[in-house]
């Protein structure tokens, strides 16, 4: 398997200067992200503040960036980073069935995710988990909830629904639910996960269920979810002046580190997060 | 080197045990667990000190209900035969190694 120098995760202004910055230093990069880059900048009516483009609207920015990054000939890699795990000399990232290898990590994943319910920090680990078909087994015979937040929950619900006693499906989606028979359906807002020391209960805007698992499967995760053992503060990536996070090889950039979320910060960010990732690849050349 | 622990001599190993024992709760099927056995088998040849070993779930449902395994990857910290420490999920060498130490 190739393993890459450096693996930039997001799409967005903060990754895409990070990109451009590590090729120009000649590092082999890959970067995942989306055709349009960010939903937020393609949404952006006007920007004054980018220094150069007064008066350009998003998507015009959004063309300037794709010109740019053709021009320096990389390629974005459309697909979704489920997870990331430091290796120790390297890092595996896992996206769907594909597993990529890199030496440093580039997180600019933006600041879009949901934030957690009431109690799932607590429960974690205690019933409460974000991988149904790894915990499902632990599951059999008892009863199961799973909070799903997009399509490909439902086939996880499937999958843990053979095992279980009993399946709650709480689709956080409008959709036709392509579910087995017996699983239960449930229309309902989640408010609160409640028990001693593991899960009991999840109370919900107009019932409550009695649960002793709960999956809650989203869209987008949190950093500290995407990198295991990645330090957060006040739900944003805690890095030093250099970009450095607390796992070493791994820097992040952008909203993902804090406010303002502004796109020249972003960029400016990319580019020194990218520049430490290279430092850092250099010297573990030897 | 891990050693592989049974239900049968969970109680020898682990519990009966003097000082740091680690037990890793993880089955083949589960992605986290298989990224975290690499990098629990090279800190358990960095730190002879304490006693690594692993449980497989799926062949061991005793042990796992006894301790109240919800979620695997799961890390039992053991000191003199009971529970001092659990961590859940994949977690990168040097925070493990600070784990250990703790109770070393």
């Amino acid at each position: 398997m190739q393993r890459y120098d450096i693996a930039i995760i997001g799409s967005g202004p903060a990754g895409l200067s990070a990109a451009i910055n590590a090729k120009i230093r000649n590092k082999n990069i890959i970067i995942f992200g989306y055709e349009d880059f960010s939903s937020k900048l393609i949404k952006a009516p006007k920007i004054n503040n980018y220094l150069g483009f007064h008066g350009i609207s998003g998507l015009e920015l959004k063309e300037k960036f794709k010109e740019h990054i053709e021009a320096m000939n990389i390629e974005i890699t459309y697909e979704r980073v489920n997870n990331i795990y430091a290796m120790g000399e390297y890092f595996s990232i896992m996206v769907n069935e594909t597993i990529y290898e890199a030496k440093s990590v580039v997180v600019a994943t933006g600041i879009e995710y949901t934030k957690p319910l009431k109690g799932e920090e607590e429960f974690l680990g205690k019933g409460v988990g974000y991988c149904a078909t790894c915990d499902a087994p632990l599951y059999r015979n008892k009863i199961v909830t799973v909070i799903g937040y997009n399509k490909e929950a439902e086939e996880e619900a499937n999958y843990v629904s053979e095992l279980a006693s009993k399946l709650y499906y709480i689709p956080m989606y409008k959709s036709n639910y392509e579910l087995r028979d017996g699983i239960e359906i449930v229309q309902d807002k989640p408010m609160d996960i409640i028990g001693k020391d593991r899960v009991e209960k999840l109370i919900l805007s107009s019932r409550q269920l009695e649960t002793d698992g709960l999956f809650i499967l989203k869209d987008s995760i949190s950093p500290a979810q995407l990198v295991p053992g990645l330090l957060m503060e006040e739900g944003h990536i805690k890095v030093d002046r250099t970009m450095k996070t607390n796992i070493e090889g791994c820097f992040a950039a952008g909203d993902c580190i804090g406010r303002p979320y502004q796109y020249i910060k972003a960029s400016g960010e990319g580019l020194i997060a990218a520049l430490s990732a290279v430092s850092y690849v250099d010297s573990k050349r030897i | 080197m891990m050693k592989e622990i049974m239900d049968s001599n969970f109680k020898e190993e682990v519990q009966n045990q003097s000082g740091v024992v680690v037990v890793d709760f993880w089955a083949s099927w589960c992605g986290p667990c298989k990224m975290l056995s690499p990098v629990i088998e090279e800190l358990s040849n960095e730190m002879t000190i304490a006693k690594f070993t692993k449980v497989n779930v799926d062949e061991n449902p005793q042990s796992s209900q006894n301790f109240n395994i919800a979620s695997i990857p799961t890390l039992l910290v053991f000191k003199d035969g009971k529970v001092v420490d659990t961590m859940v999920g994949f977690r990168p060498k040097a925070e493990l190694e600070q784990l250990v130490k703790k109770y070393i």
